[in-house]
């Protein structure tokens, strides 16, 4: 019998009940745990031990208060090149929204039905298609660099690979070559863009197609024949379904999403559909416990290379609790909250 | 609405974010400030060398993979920089740990909350006794206690084994134990 060996420290320490006994905190774990040590009292020593462990010390930190950190930040930010461009330290969330905001270069988010349309002849052409949740790197022929977002493809044909069909979801940088001024356009269902060496985003998962610029200068043409001008800050959306046309300027105070090779960032986006876009780019199915979370507003950046880290940062965006089972997503209500 | 996971500062410090390096230097400045200063009993020192540490970190910030346990790492790296820097100090006379981190890890009296669960002590005899525990319990103490670090933290902080910590921790708390049960009696024989 190797049952004394069962009980020792650890077996205590990562024993959540034991805890709440030992802090005196939940009447039904002490009883249990008194009745358990009047049956045991054999592990009456490791018992103490496991309890003054987890009842410990109760410290007053003396940490440094806030106006030291602020001072030794703001010597520190100079040395490495950096400015702290927001006064007030605790509006973080819209603080870090800033900072994706104003530090990208170009984006253009783009959302279109699935029935593409490929005119490309398959011999002359290269495709690069990604499985659901699977992210890539490319490198296209002319020195463009491209991110492939899940469940998405790009193909173009050899002899002009600056002329990029995508379905699905996608962030581009734009090798600008002055010598020639070569363009470079990425088309959807419902749009060209037209670019002269930038970076954006793009993505056709919807029946419609958004774009979000932050810098450079971009030009679209719809597939009804309009063509629009868009400045950095803005964002069109187009759906050629609908013929509708969203054309407005992105400040942190409206609701965006956006996508740029590795985080998302949302601006008061309904939980909805930022768990549409992870049904999409993960082939998952997501379920809700209650339509009320459906509404929860999400603001601030989501890495989405990993699901799991991907799902705990919604999980605290929106106080709830997402249980992934197989390739469902349950969304619950936190009871923590 | 805290979005601010170590995972999500880390992901947006590493591409350079100015307010992902101002948000995870305010987060851990304080804990590693005081850190450094119970390690080494140096403000100063521990002042400059912390500045440099974000710098460097910073600077470096391209060549770090993901990192699992961001506090530990931070703990540990800094950790190593005090004790080089430490070293220069001394003419670079090789000088062990122990040595160096002699007079480390005193508490005061007011570092010590009033409500202990080890009973009849005032804080000052409080903090005398954990004074006098060795330079490798109070520095578990510390970081457990102290820092809010969880066991395997400290494992990874103090190059232990998740065991050993337990075994410090258990032979710091039951000497405390024993010393206060010492004081209690005394106190009871007193008032007789």
């Amino acid at each position: 019998m190797n049952n004394s060996n069962k009980f020792d420290l650890q077996y205590f320490l990562t024993d959540s009940s034991f805890k709440n006994w030992a802090k005196g905190l939940n009447k039904n774990d002490i009883d249990y745990w008194n009745n358990w040590l009047q049956n045991n009292p054999q592990h009456i020593e490791t018992v103490e031990n496991a309890k003054s462990i987890v009842v410990g010390i109760k410290f007053k930190p003396q940490f440094p208060n806030n106006e030291k950190v602020d001072q030794e930040l703001s010597k520190i930010l100079p040395k490495i090149g950096l400015k702290n461009s927001t006064k007030n330290p605790f509006t973080k969330i819209q603080s870090l929204n800033k900072a994706i905001y104003f530090s990208a270069a170009a984006v253009v988010l783009i959302l279109l039905s699935w029935t593409s349309l490929s005119l490309l002849n398959v011999h002359n052409t290269t495709t690069h298609q990604t499985n659901f949740g699977e992210i890539i790197d490319l490198k296209l022929p002319d020195g463009t660099s491209v991110v492939l977002n899940g469940n998405s493809e790009i193909s173009y044909e050899k002899d002009n690979p600056r002329f990029i069909n995508l379905k699905g979801e996608a962030y581009f940088r734009v090798k600008s070559i002055p010598s020639t001024n070569a363009k470079f356009w990425v088309i959807t269902n419902d749009l060209k863009v037209e670019v002269l060496g930038t970076q954006f985003h793009v993505n056709t998962r919807e029946q419609k197609t958004n774009v979000v610029l932050d810098e450079g200068s971009i030009h679209l043409e719809f597939k009804n024949g309009d063509v629009t001008k868009m400045i950095p800050g803005e964002m069109v959306s187009f759906s050629n379904k609908s013929n509708e046309l969203i054309h407005k300027k992105v400040t942190v105070e409206t609701p965006y999403a956006l996508w740029r090779g590795g985080t998302y960032s949302f601006n008061e986006i309904p939980l909805k559909e930022v768990m549409f876009n992870l049904e999409l780019t993960y082939g998952l199915e997501v379920r809700y416990s209650s339509n009320h979370l459906k509404d929860i507003p999400i603001s601030g950046g989501i890495p989405n290379q990993n699901l799991k880290i991907c799902i705990a940062a919604i999980e605290k965006a929106t106080g709830t609790r997402i249980i992934n089972k197989g390739n469902i997503l349950q969304v619950q209500e936190n009871p923590i909250y | 609405m805290e979005l601010h996971s170590d995972e999500t500062l880390w992901y947006f410090f590493k591409k350079g974010e100015v307010h992902a390096f101002s948000l995870l230097f305010k987060k851990y400045y304080p804990q590693l400030y005081v850190y450094g200063i119970k390690l080494s009993n140096a403000p100063a020192l521990t002042e400059d060398c912390l500045q440099n540490f974000f710098i460097q970190l910073y600077e470096e910030r391209e060549k770090k993979g993901t990192i699992k346990n961001l506090k530990a790492y931070l703990f540990v790296s800094f950790k190593r920089r005090l004790i080089k820097q430490l070293q220069k100090n001394q003419n670079n006379i090789p000088i062990s740990e122990a040595q160096l981190f002699k007079s480390n890890f005193t508490f005061s009296a007011e570092e010590i909350s009033i409500h202990q669960e080890i009973q009849f002590l005032c804080t000052t005899t409080l903090s005398q006794l954990i004074n006098q525990l060795s330079p490798r319990q109070k520095e578990v103490i510390y970081l457990k206690y102290y820092s809010n670090m969880c066991s395997t933290d400290i494992a990874e902080v103090m190059d232990m084994n998740y065991q050993s910590v337990l075994n410090v921790l258990q032979k710091a708390l039951s000497k405390l134990r024993l010393a206060s049960q010492n004081q209690q009696i005394k106190s009871v024989l007193k008032k007789n």
